[in-house]
């Protein structure tokens, strides 16, 4: 878990250019706010579950993980990917990276208590995480596709508190 | 149903209507505000109820959360996106120290009404001004991460 953190947060500041910062940040909180609610919903199901967490009485998901560890992987992808490439490159970015996670998450499951599946497998696991992904990439694609209306906000901006 | 479920309903309404009243050209900022706020919520939120500070007796997911889903991922943001966007950038320094006691002020009033009649929430160690504190700090941490976000400057966006 504390691994987590540590490489998390290593990961944010190696592998996204400082001068991306802001919009690696934007696709942390969105993705975060996404994967809360998606899991929040799969909790309450009883899809799956987290045997040990960090809030064991406030909350039955893992907050590492949702809080912080995706939402970051998140962020690195959407900030390294090169819009200007081909679709098909693109897709397969697109499909290591998500298989990558869904290995990871399986392999959490297989060896460590940080979390269980009840309904789930694998395959639901990787439709999930393309799920969060692509609605997280979409809603991330909009939010920064307007270029001038995003410098007119700018300009109200400018003056400090 | 109970008076609880009519407030939590209430609530969703009421918060969706301000979204709704956000200019468009200022959306970005407010969905800015609103996810950065979402940040510090959570966390604090689960921290307090961890702790036993607070408890919310009615609440949505019950199974899963014990904090108060509806105010601490959508009626809180959506105010803060209101702060921001209407924030009073030109006017003094006074007006603008009102401005977040306003906004804090009257939250922390509708908390503690909440509080005292009805079972959505339950101080337990815990007292209004803390509520008060907390919010201001918040809001002044959201603002100033806003004005970092949309500040102008050599970064590309794209």
């Amino acid at each position: 878990m504390l691994a987590m953190w540590l490489f998390g947060t290593a990961g944010f500041i190696l592998f996204i250019p400082r001068k991306d910062w802001r919009m690696g940040f934007f696709s942390f909180l969105l993705f975060q706010a996404i994967i809360w609610l998606v899991d929040m919903i799969t909790f309450a199901l009883d899809w799956q579950h987290a045997p040990v967490r960090e809030f064991p009485k406030a909350t039955h998901m893992p907050l590492t993980l949702d809080y912080f560890f995706y939402p970051v992987s998140f962020a690195i992808y959407y900030v390294n990917k090169k819009s200007k490439d081909g679709l098909w490159s693109r897709f397969i970015y697109f499909f290591v990276w998500i298989s990558v996670i869904t290995l990871f998450d399986n392999v959490l499951e297989r060896y460590t208590d940080l979390i269980a599946y009840d309904k789930m497998t694998w395959y639901t696991i990787w439709l999930d995480f393309g799920f969060l992904y692509s609605v997280s990439q979409v809603c991330c694609n909009w939010y920064f596709k307007d270029r001038d209306s995003f410098q007119t906000e700018q300009r109200w901006e400018t003056h400090e508190n | 149903m109970r008076i609880e479920w009519w407030i939590i309903l209430f609530v969703y309404v009421a918060a969706t209507g301000v979204l709704l009243f956000i200019p468009k050209n200022r959306i970005h900022l407010a969905i800015f505000a609103l996810l950065c706020k979402q940040l510090f919520t959570f966390f604090i939120g689960l921290v307090v109820v961890e702790l036993g500070l607070i408890e919310y007796p009615i609440r949505c997911f019950p199974s899963v959360n014990r904090t108060s889903f509806v105010y601490e991922y959508y009626a809180y943001p959506v105010v803060c996106a209101a702060f921001n966007v209407w924030y009073p950038n030109d006017s003094s320094p006074l007006y603008r120290f009102g401005y977040y006691v306003g906004f804090s002020s009257v939250l922390t009033l509708g908390e503690v009404i909440i509080e005292k009649y009805t079972l959505l929430l339950n101080y337990i160690h815990w007292e209004w001004y803390i509520t008060w504190v907390s919010l201001f700090i918040t809001f002044y941490i959201v603002r100033l991460l806003c004005v970092w976000f949309f500040k102008k400057g050599k970064v590309s966006y794209m």
